[in-house]
């Protein structure tokens, strides 16, 4: 599963820690998901894409 | 209070804790070491509800799960296989520490696999193992 949050995240000029705490969760799991290495469950995948205000499949890929 | 902040007091708790037990065990008082953790356990707790940062979410959630299926895989087997040692060596010794420290690990393994089954089928009823 690849996602664009790394991008997303410098567009709006977010770091990871505030993407994390409005998505709530820890900065770790952030890092993580950005990797590739943590897949999110769909709930958050649903919290960050609200966050970036796009729809999930703009934001994750399968 | 922040995570960072936390992180430090979490390491001087265990520190307190860990140097209050030891003397506790140096001087034989049982009383001053159960002191100790509940004082340890009380602390953090009150503690941890004043960290404002996230602490817990799904993926530590997912790395504890992992880590106890694994810990459970270990210590079960090698439970049981040191309980059968210290016991078929000891046959013809029933009643010695030896043998009796088989049975004592025999237990623990079996207490261990019914908390893993209880929670096991807690879990499955909760989320639906029928598909219902």
């Amino acid at each position: 599963m690849e996602n664009k949050i790394r991008v997303l995240r410098a567009e709006k000029g977010m770091t990871q820690e505030d993407l994390a705490e409005k998505a709530g969760v820890t900065r770790q799991t952030i890092i993580a998901i950005e990797k590739g290495k943590y897949v999110p469950s769909l709930e958050l995948a649903f919290k960050i894409c609200k966050v970036f205000n796009k729809k999930i499949e703009e934001v994750f890929n399968y | 209070m922040s995570y960072k902040t936390f992180k430090w007091v979490r390491i001087f708790m265990a520190m307190f804790i860990a140097a209050t037990v030891s003397i506790a065990v140096t001087i034989e008082n049982a009383y001053l070491a159960l002191a100790a953790v509940i004082v340890g356990m009380i602390s953090m707790l009150l503690i941890k509800r004043n960290v404002k940062e996230v602490l817990v979410d799904e993926m530590v959630k997912s790395i504890a799960g992992k880590s106890a299926l694994m810990a459970y895989s270990i210590t079960v087997p090698v439970l049981a296989l040191l309980s059968l040692v210290f016991m078929f060596s000891n046959l013809k010794e029933r009643g010695s520490d030896m043998y009796n420290l088989g049975i004592i690990l025999s237990y623990i393994a079996l207490a261990q696999m019914f908390i893993y089954s209880f929670f096991y089928y807690y879990y499955q009823r909760k989320y639906g193992r029928d598909g219902e």
